[in-house]
């Protein structure tokens, strides 16, 4: 399997706290992988840190999608913006704060295609439509506002705004905590069959080992800011080999 | 008696904003902060177009004011009369006489010419407001020329009007590079921006920004492909006037409830029916 993003050395400093300690990673095409850790590990901080929405005190990260290979920290600010709503994509938490709870469902998975240049109406709202209907939301739906969506109904409709335009690569941070369960296995299902049937990579963060077993194909475990276990899923969850993975384990699958 | 600095603002305060005009006509569009001052109006009565007009007003100026299209509505009047004691210009309601224009929610029907200055008062400078409703992420987006996010509008629109241009305040594209509000003027005068010989100021005294478009400037109102911009007009013909091509206004004539058109722009409308009165 080919590379497709690949961070060496990262390291970022908060006041007295190194939320990322040198840290290295790679993420080939197609491939999901897990970031678990317990709270405060840094997760978010390297995930949000990959995605180029803040930068690293220290360390490169460089993807090789696209045409030629691109060093984050030598874009420009146009640049990384055209990557990170073209070939990338990110899924918060918090699907409420992320969408527009004033613009109709359509206007919302169109405003990524718009942003990308897309200037014929009848063309994404078609776009919208059909992917309203892929993440069973359902197109007859498109106008309406998301105000009243329920929890599950707001992260499907992040996750169809996000992947409209085919992205390469989506960061996704703890995309169902905050789910009801019965909500969050939905929800779960949904990421699951589109990144499988898109080829989409994807970094997923969770402090849910269950989440991480049932999508990942390898798992990164953070401690402190750093990495101190990785490999295949499996592998990591049945049979862990530093101590605080071991930990984790047996505190939160018991089996 | 008090007496008054001409125009009412001192000189040092005009010049300071003439600065920020110069500024404002070198990049079309562009919005610049100025030091807006305490007016003897509250916000929301055009303290920002007063300023600008008073900044570039001189002795042998013609002013004219217009609100909603009419030189007598208590506002333009008010405006109108304040320019009038403290610079002692004449007022006019003619728009071919005329050397500045302030306005609010029109631009006259007559065409204006290089030789004329349009001065609009402008609520909200900010077209992507509702949208970046962070000020330093809308700069970035106007730093970079990253307007996307601004067909989201345009997009609801169409859904939920089924065209393109929203009545009023539609934004446009300035010089192909700088979105722009064009101010709460209806999207039938947006065309009339376009390549307009006059002048253009804007000011927005709340929000303490000015900006201009240069005479002959490109004005372009978004639109999408498959929706092109359409600047709405009433179908109708101006009951007092005959006339078919201006922006009209939806009057109820009596007790019945009959409803008539009538031009907005009252002195286009009147310059019409005095025509006809000369040459029956
Ligand atoms: N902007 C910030 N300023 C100061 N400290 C920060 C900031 N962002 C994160 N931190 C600190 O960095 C460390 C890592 O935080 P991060 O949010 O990456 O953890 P996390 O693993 O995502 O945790 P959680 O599971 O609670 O979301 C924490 O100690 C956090 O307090
Ligand atoms: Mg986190």
């Amino acid at each position: 399997m080919s590379i497709l993003l690949q961070a060496t050395g990262l390291n970022k400093r908060f006041q007295n706290i190194d939320a990322l300690d040198n840290v290295s990673l790679t993420v080939s095409r197609r491939e999901i992988l897990a970031v678990v850790g317990e709270s405060g590990s840094g997760k978010s901080t390297l995930l949000a840190t990959l995605a180029g929405l803040q930068t690293a005190d220290a360390g490169r990260i460089t993807y090789y999608g696209g045409d030629r290979p691109w060093d984050i920290g030598d874009m420009d600010e146009m640049q990384l913006r055209r990557l990170q709503r073209t070939q990338w994509g990110f899924i918060h938490q918090n699907a409420r704060a992320a969408l527009r709870l004033d613009v109709s469902a359509g206007g919302n998975i169109g405003e990524r295609l718009m942003m990308n240049g897309a200037r014929n109406y009848g063309d994404i709202r078609e776009t919208a439509a059909r992917w309203l209907d892929e993440v069973e939301i359902g197109r007859e739906r498109i106008d309406e506002m998301p105000l009243n969506f329920s929890g599950g109904m707001l992260q499907r409709l992040q996750i169809a705004a996000t992947l409209v335009t085919s992205p390469e690569l989506v960061f996704m941070d703890e995309p169902t905590t905050g789910l009801d369960v019965s909500v969050q296995a939905r929800v779960l299902d949904l990421i699951r069959n589109l990144v499988h049937k898109l080829d989409v990579a994807t970094i997923i963060v969770t402090h849910d080992l269950g989440v991480a077993r049932l999508l990942a194909d390898r798992t990164v475990v953070m401690q402190g800011g750093a990495i101190v276990e990785h490999g295949l899923t499996d592998q990591v969850l049945d049979d862990p080999q530093h101590p605080y993975t071991q930990l984790l384990v047996s505190s939160v699958l018991p089996s | 008696m008090i007496s008054y600095n001409f125009a009412y603002l001192d000189e040092q305060t005009k010049r300071s904003i003439r600065r920020a005009l110069l500024k404002a006509v070198a990049v079309p569009g562009w919005q610049i902060p100025f030091g807006s001052r305490e007016m003897p109006l509250p916000y929301g009565w055009g303290t920002g177009g007063i300023q600008v007009t008073a900044s570039v007003i001189g002795e042998t100026d013609r002013l004219k004011v217009i609100d909603q299209g009419a030189d007598d509505t208590t506002n333009a009047v008010a405006i109108a009369s304040f320019f009038k004691r403290m610079t002692g210009v004449d007022i006019t309601t003619r728009t071919a006489d005329a050397t500045i224009i302030q306005t609010r929610h029109r631009i006259p029907e007559h065409p204006l010419t290089e030789n004329q200055i349009i001065v609009y008062q402008v609520p909200q400078p900010e077209p992507l407001w509702r949208l970046i409703p962070e000020r330093p992420v809308a700069m970035r987006a106007h730093a970079l020329g990253d307007y996307g996010t601004m067909y989201v509008k345009l997009y609801e629109d169409i859904t939920r009007f089924g065209r393109v241009a929203s009545a009023y305040e539609h934004p446009v594209m300035v010089g192909d590079r700088v979105l722009m509000s064009p101010s709460p003027i209806p999207a039938f005068d947006n065309p009339k921006m376009d390549r307009m010989p006059a002048l253009q100021l804007f000011g927005a005294g709340r929000e303490r920004r000015l900006y201009a478009v240069p005479p002959y400037t490109s004005v372009r109102s978004l639109d999408f492909s498959d929706h092109p911009f359409h600047p709405g007009r009433a179908d109708g013909t101006c009951t007092l006037c005959g006339s078919t091509t201006s922006y009209l206004d939806e009057i109820i004539m009596d007790d019945q409830g009959t409803r008539r058109f009538v031009c907005s722009d009252t002195d286009y409308c009147s310059e019409r029916q005095d025509a006809k009165e000369v040459t029956p």
